[in-house]
């Protein structure tokens, strides 16, 4: 009873956050739509580019035109996904530290958890690069002829929630650094969302393993597109288990959860200095 | 000059502020992505496709391009600086505006260039990547490249002024547009389905791409200086009379 209540709450906040969104497009129709554009024309200036050089080259590193595509499609769905869930720089989780901001949700009657989950929900104006990747996912899937079964689908949600839990863990793992220096690492998360993003859209077959190995351990881009496609489409690279990109998720949100606690101890103690006391942020 | 070389050196040390170790991060993603991405390009041309260039000459055009990505594709703090109020300041100042914005970036490449360029420069035979350049012309290619840089970015300045708050997005929309129509990270000559016929004559193809395909020797210097000149002399007369229009519409409300 008390989980259903739970769950029912959390469907009633994502509720709260989509009609706030829904109220700033018919409010403020001109500015979101040229937000919905510009998330358009930003993921796509991205994903073209590999795209682009596929067609001319008729695919890269043994993967064809139309296997780069579902990548970029797998690539575009997860953009979509952070834009969609995340707007509220609630992944962006170093800008709040660093800015002195988690304090203003403590004053909050629920959980940090459960508002950081919930408050970034903008299903109308960024939900555009989701149903983007979904059209190209399709239009992939038939190129490719691929046999979809209730498996597969399941994997592909999966799949796609690893690679989502990837993102948001490792984010909030480097952004621990704000909590012990809030200038300097307000925009680390940054860094380590959008500084990755191209290079998490290589393909990276054909490619040295120890490049491989690399960016599939110590810099995950690997399984930001590249090797759950690859699983997707029933060639696990480099012999690992199709498993590795779930397991690796547990793993990596397990550090992440230890650490992020750690920093949250430390702030609660330690405070932060980035406001003067007439308001201004140092 | 002297003031403005002193305001690009303060804007260097700024950089440095909160010690070196915080521009760490930067310099290890743009390490991690040029490594993979010199591999990509060896494993695209290694198919054997025709390409206009021979896999020695793209790769010295991807690592020549992530080595000097800020004068590439020149980035001011402009756009931001009006959100936060900053731009104003500029004026309290005996200096012209578009002088202070353009020392103020040069004096941020600095760390980046020590940081990143200098030791990446050293480790290039290292990675079998040649960085001797195909021609002189480079360096004026190189130079009218930051020029027009300047130029394009202080129209988009403009833009966002027009446009009140959305500097943002404006921001977003032209780094999407310049990163793909510039050929820093894919040779304009590289584009398919005949884009790359179109492509080359406009705007943003002086840009980044112009004096790496000098570098690489995969251009005509004679060809590509003249459409450079012709860009910078078409869009400086421009540039300076939009702004000098707009700064009556600037409106800051500070961060």
């Amino acid at each position: 009873m008390a989980v259903k209540n739970k769950v029912l709450r959390i469907l009633k906040l994502f509720g709260i956050s989509a009609r706030m969104d829904l109220t700033w497009l018919l409010r403020d129709t001109k500015y979101a739509i040229a937000g919905i554009t510009a998330d358009i024309i930003s993921n796509l200036s991205t994903v073209s580019g590999i795209y682009l050089i596929a067609l001319r080259f008729n695919g890269i590193g043994g993967l064809n035109t139309d296997e780069i595509l579902f990548m970029m499609a797998y690539s575009t769905i997860t953009t979509g996904l952070f834009i969609m869930f995340g707007s509220g720089n609630n992944i962006h989780i170093s800008r709040i530290i660093g800015r002195g901001q988690l304090e203003h949700l403590f004053m909050q009657p629920l959980s940090l958890k459960v508002q950081l989950f919930t408050s970034g929900f903008t299903p109308f104006t960024g939900g555009s690069n989701f149903v983007v990747g979904c059209i190209m996912l399709i239009i992939a899937m038939q190129r490719l002829s691929l046999p979809v079964t209730v498996w597969w689908v399941i994997f592909l949600i999966a799949y796609i929630l690893a690679t989502m839990t990837i993102i948001v863990a490792r984010a909030y793992l480097v952004s621990s650094a704000a909590f012990y220096a809030p200038v300097a690492a307000e925009e680390i998360s940054s860094a380590a969302i959008e500084g990755t993003w191209l290079l998490s859209t290589f393909p990276l077959s054909g490619m040295p393993s120890i490049i491989q190995v690399s960016l599939l351990t110590i810099l995950p881009e690997g399984l930001m597109a590249w090797f759950p496609s690859l699983c997707l489409l029933g060639r696990a690279p480099l012999n690992f288990t199709e498993y590795y990109p779930l397991a690796f998720a547990l793993i990596l949100s397990l550090i992440a959860s230890y650490v992020f606690r750690k920093g949250l101890n430390y702030y609660v103690k330690k405070g932060s200095n980035r406001y003067v006391p007439y308001g201004f942020r140092r | 000059m002297f003031k403005y070389m002193k305001t690009a050196g303060m804007s260097c040390l700024e950089k440095t502020n909160g010690g070196i170790i915080y521009l760490l991060p930067d310099v290890l993603i743009k390490i991690c992505t040029l490594i993979p991405l010199i591999f990509l390009w060896r494993v695209v041309m290694t198919s054997g496709a025709r390409a206009g260039m021979n896999m020695s000459q793209m790769l010295t055009y991807t690592y020549v391009s992530s080595l000097l990505s800020d004068m590439m594709v020149i980035e001011t703090a402009a756009s931001g600086w009006l959100s936060e109020g900053v731009l104003m300041k500029l004026y309290g100042r005996p200096m012209s505006v578009l002088g202070q914005l353009a020392a103020q970036t040069a004096g941020s490449w600095l760390p980046m260039l020590l940081l990143f360029s200098l030791p990446m420069a050293l480790l290039a035979p290292a990675m079998g990547v040649s960085l001797k350049p195909a021609s002189p012309w480079f360096l004026l290619s190189l130079l009218l490249c930051i020029s027009l840089g300047f130029a394009i970015d202080f129209l988009f300045a403009c833009l966002s002024i027009k446009l009140r708050n959305m500097s943002w997005l404006i921001s977003r929309i032209r780094t999407a547009i310049v990163s793909l129509f510039s050929g820093t990270i894919i040779p304009i000559g590289l584009l398919p389905l005949g884009i790359d016929r179109i492509m080359k004559y406009q705007p943003f193809a002086c840009l980044g791409g112009s004096p790496l395909s000098v570098y690489v020797g995969s251009a005509d210097p004679g060809s590509v200086i003249l459409l450079q000149l012709i860009w910078n002399m078409l869009l400086w007369p421009v540039t300076l009379l939009v702004f000098k229009k707009s700064q009556e519409g600037i409106v800051s409300y500070g961060g």
